[in-house]
């Protein structure tokens, strides 16, 4: 171990402190513990420390998570794994308290140290813990003790494996529902630890305890079984004895255990293989789609691209499309827009001509919702339809709708609409962008919402870079220059941001011959804010534009801004100036 | 090759980004920071002149993540002017990171924002409403929340914008007639239970003419003939307050001789309102922009989420 930085008298501060009657205290004092520890020495932590912390869980729950997580990484304090056991007792005191979260740390220590922990050790200290929690009188320490089994059971020998899986199988039959919660949760990890001549067996009949149990949070908790263990069995097993469960739960009273069923059903699929899928859980998963209660539709509807990934195009289209039909006019909005979140990926999967007989309908209809976060789900996973039907047809039968939606209400939409500019300028070619958007690009500069008028002004650039700068000075900058007059200083502000990008674009020559002018020009403005803007926007400019420009040109209207009355002016144009000289003093 | 050894006033441009991320300050930052905020606002008058152009904002009441879209709408400090009538701490679950990102921007840029006293910006107040166990939840102690208390003394009372725009946080008091009333008293010291210090941020306009007994139990109700005789005498053309919900965001009042603005959208995560601010721009014309709660990461859209219980 190496030497202590901290001197020994803090140390000895830590360890009263340990017994403050401020909580802050004993807190800060804990979160120090391998400090303590290492001072005290690898012997007297042993034979010290941990029995001191071991009767001192009487305390503020805070102090005790803060303990449970110290004491996971405390093996090299003790002396390593040769010693580890000894950080087992305050553990275990720590997996029966009531407050849930310092069971659970404690919980979690205890498998970080446990996995770490020499075989025999394991034997000797560990399996014992967890049958003595186990068999604890009060329900916490039997929550905590399900957590346990799976780093317990690899290293027993056979006649402890036996006596495990039969304390879990008591586990999953407890009289306190939140044992059988804690079992639920963990039969995933136990199974995964079990040899597979007991899977058939032993788990499977805990499991179908799990499944019949009369609460519903512990049945809910059972369908996530379903999956992990349906990846551990064989697959003839798996449709004998997990795919009648999954049918059962698809149809359970509680819409709880649906709403998990419909979140998982794309997972268990994978499990049972394509052809009980087909015939099975396609009704299944219909089902869901159209249950009665919404929460389980939204479900269901956001699950709907992976499923259909699963199958194959026909039994999509003869059996889900349907549904998806109707999901798009249901009554909750959220339902309608969980499947306008992921409608769009359905295209690749179904194919072109589906897409373009049954999907496009509905890509419409849900474009013109009245909810605007479906409007924009849609919106922003354009691009996945654009592969499939080409970029033509796309134009045809959605520009209408999408030219509709650049002066939508929401501006959130209206974004999005702005974001998708460049690409469909890049597919559709100049001809159509001029007839039908070019307009619109410019109206953006003139939004009332400031996100907006910034994301036109980089939309400007981008298509600036897409159609070059012979295009950009005949349909963008003139238009753009003359709103530099607008009487709203935010929007004349803009046309300086739509400036500083697009001259990078522009090249020297336009910048200095049409931009620059406009930018002293502005340099007079009556608002400071629209003054300091100036000063940035010429620093920007710098490196486009020759030394001589900037000395004849740049460097005088900066020279002239530092002596504005307003202090903002002043500084940015400062800013500015120091720029100048330093490309002049590195030339 | 261009940069420039910048000037970032002493880490207070890192420690506003830090911010606008939602990651408050250590308690020693705030100290420093409102040492610097309680220097310049000393200096302002309870009538604090403002310039237009300026973009005039009512109660954000720790609602970080809609002050940050109040942002994204109106556009950023210091290249949008702004005014905000007080109100910003207690309700929302950040208080103690929207009012040191207005401070901090009040440190770095103060011509461009003025930010106005509410009733909520004093030590009684948020002992009830959650700043003061905000500030002992994120910082374990205390200090930070008389750090700010100490602070909020010295913000200013009202604010004027070009003479004609008179801008405060509640509403007008019966014994205040004239600006100069104002600028004459002392207003450093925590809100009174009343009097004409305690009216600037309690009082509420009314249908009903005259003065009233305002429900609230501290300021008045004022009436129509109050406000055009205000204006009139003060040769005001608008009062602008905040100070209480309104569901579009903004409200106008006593023939326009009044607007109410509200910058919470869906106050207290759960009234549906909208939130609003206005734009004066330079030619002195108005603009209302109003905008909703900005969509939160990680949650949902569901109506109903699975209940988890014996949590």
């Amino acid at each position: 171990m190496s030497m202590v930085e901290e001197p020994l008298y803090p140390i000895a501060v830590l360890i009263d402190e340990l017994k403050n009657d401020d909580i802050q205290l004993r807190l800060n004092s804990i979160r120090r513990l391998s400090t303590i520890a290492r001072a005290l020495g690898e012997e007297r932590t042993r034979k010290e420390l941990i029995p001191f912390l071991s009767e001192n869980n009487d305390d503020d729950d805070e102090v005790l998570l803060a303990m449970a997580e110290e004491l996971g990484v405390f093996i090299p304090y003790v002396g390593g794994v040769e010693h580890a056991h000894v950080l087992l007792p305050p553990l275990e005191t720590l997996c029966t308290v009531e407050e849930t979260c310092v069971r659970e740390k404690a919980v979690e220590s205890l498998c970080r140290i446990g996995s770490q922990m020499r075989e025999t050790d394991l034997v000797d200290w560990f399996i014992p813990l967890v049958k003595r929690l186990a068999a604890g009188e009060w329900f916490t320490a039997r929550v905590s003790a399900c957590g346990l089994f799976h780093i317990a059971s690899p290293s027993a020998p056979e006649m402890l494996k036996t006596e495990l899986r039969s304390i879990y199988s008591q586990l999953c039959q407890d009289d306190m529902p939140m044992v059988r919660r804690s079992a639920a949760t963990n039969l995933g990890k136990f199974s995964a630890t079990v040899e597979s001549a007991h899977l058939k067996t032993d788990i499977m009949s805990m499991f179908e305890d799990l499944t019949q149990d009369d609460q519903d949070s512990v049945r809910l908790l059972a369908v996530e079984g379903c999956a992990t263990l349906g990846k551990l069995l064989e697959p003839q097993d798996c449709v004998a004895h997990i795919l009648p469960v999954i049918i059962n739960f698809s149809q359970d009273k509680s819409w709880r255990v649906r709403y998990m069923v419909a979140n998982q059903l794309y997972e268990l699929c994978e499990a049972v293989g394509p052809e009980p899928t087909r015939t099975d859980l396609v009704p299944a998963y219909v089902r869901l789609l159209r249950d009665n209660e919404a929460e389980v539709r939204i479900a269901a509807a956001g699950k709907v691209t992976k499923f259909c990934r699963i199958l194959n195009p026909e039994l999509s289209i003869q059996h889900i499309l349907p549904c998806v039909k109707e999901l798009s006019s249901d009554s909750s909005q959220h339902v309608r827009s969980a499947l306008a979140s992921v409608i769009m990926g359905m295209a690749p999967v179904l194919g072109k001509d589906a897409t373009i007989e049954q999907l496009l309908p509905i890509f419409l209809s849900l474009l013109k919702d009245e909810f605007p976060d479906v409007r924009l789900n849609i919106i922003s996973k354009l691009d996945q339809v654009n592969q499939v039907i080409g970029i033509d047809l796309l134009s045809q039968s959605l520009l209408p709708a999408i030219v509709e939606l650049a002066e939508d209400r929401h501006w959130r939409v209206r974004l999005a609409i702005i974001e998708y500019i460049p690409l469909l300028a890049s597919q559709l070619g100049v001809g159509f962008f001029d007839d039908k958007l070019g307009a619109l690009c410019m109206q953006w500069l003139q939004d009332k919402v400031y996100s907006i008028r910034d994301a036109a002004t980089n939309n400007l650039k981008r298509l600036a870079e897409e159609f070059g700068p012979e295009w950009a000075m005949q349909h963008i900058v003139p238009q753009v220059l003359d709103m530099i007059t607008n009487p709203h200083y935010l929007y004349r502000m803009t046309i300086l941001r739509a400036i500083s990008l697009l001259a990078p674009v522009m090249g020297s020559e336009i910048t200095i011959s049409k931009l620059l002018p406009v930018v002293i020009n502005v340099s007079k403005d009556r608002v400071p804010n629209i003054k300091f803007n100036v000063a940035k926007v010429l620093q920007s400019l710098i490196p486009i534009v020759d030394h001589s420009v900037v000395e004849k040109t740049i460097r005088p209207c900066l020279v002239e801004l530092c002596e504005d009355p307003d202090v903002d002016v002043r500084f940015f144009a400062n800013q500015a100036l120091q720029s100048v000289d330093h490309v002049i003093m590195s030339s | 090759m261009e940069s420039v050894p910048s000037n970032t006033h002493g880490g207070l441009d890192e420690q506003i980004s830090q911010l606008m991320q939602c990651k408050p300050l250590s308690e020693q930052e705030v100290r420093v920071l409102c040492d610097k905020a309680k220097e310049i606002l000393m200096e302002e008058s309870n009538v604090q002149p403002v310039k237009s152009p300026v973009t005039i904002c009512g109660d954000i009441h720790g609602q970080f993540h809609d002050l940050a879209e109040l942002f994204r709408i109106g556009g950023k400090c210091p290249d949008t002017n702004y005014l905000f009538m007080g109100d910003y701490v207690d309700r929302g679950y950040y208080s103690v990171e929207t009012v040191t990102l207005l401070v901090a921007l009040k440190v770095r840029y103060s011509q461009r924002i003025t930010i106005l006293r509410g009733n909520h910006e004093s030590r009684q107040i948020t002992q009830v409403y959650g700043f003061y166990d905000e500030c002992l939840r994120k910082y374990g102690n205390a200090n930070v929340w008389k750090i700010f208390t100490d602070l909020f003394d010295y913000f200013p009372l009202t604010a004027l914008v070009e003479s004609e725009i008179f801008c405060l946080h509640g509403g007008l008091s019966p014994s205040i007639e004239t600006l100069d009333n104002i600028r004459n008293f002392d207003r450093v010291q925590e809100v009174p239970h009343e009097g004409p210090m305690c009216d600037l941020l309690w009082s509420d306009p009314d249908d009903r003419c005259g003065w009233g007994i305002s429900p609230r139990g501290a300021g008045y109700t004022f009436g129509q003939d109050i406000s055009e005789q205000f204006n009139h005498t003060n040769n005001l053309k608008l009062i602008a307050r905040a100070h209480q919900l309104v569901m579009e965001g903004y409200n106008w009042g006593h023939e326009q001789k009044v607007v109410t603005i509200f910058s919470a959208p869906n106050y207290c995560y759960r009234c549906g309102n909208m939130a609003s601010i206005l734009e004066v721009d330079d030619c002195k014309a108005h603009t209302f922009i109003q905008f909703e709660p900005a969509p939160r990461r990680g949650e949902p859209d569901v109506t109903r989420r699975t209940p988890d219980y014996f949590l």
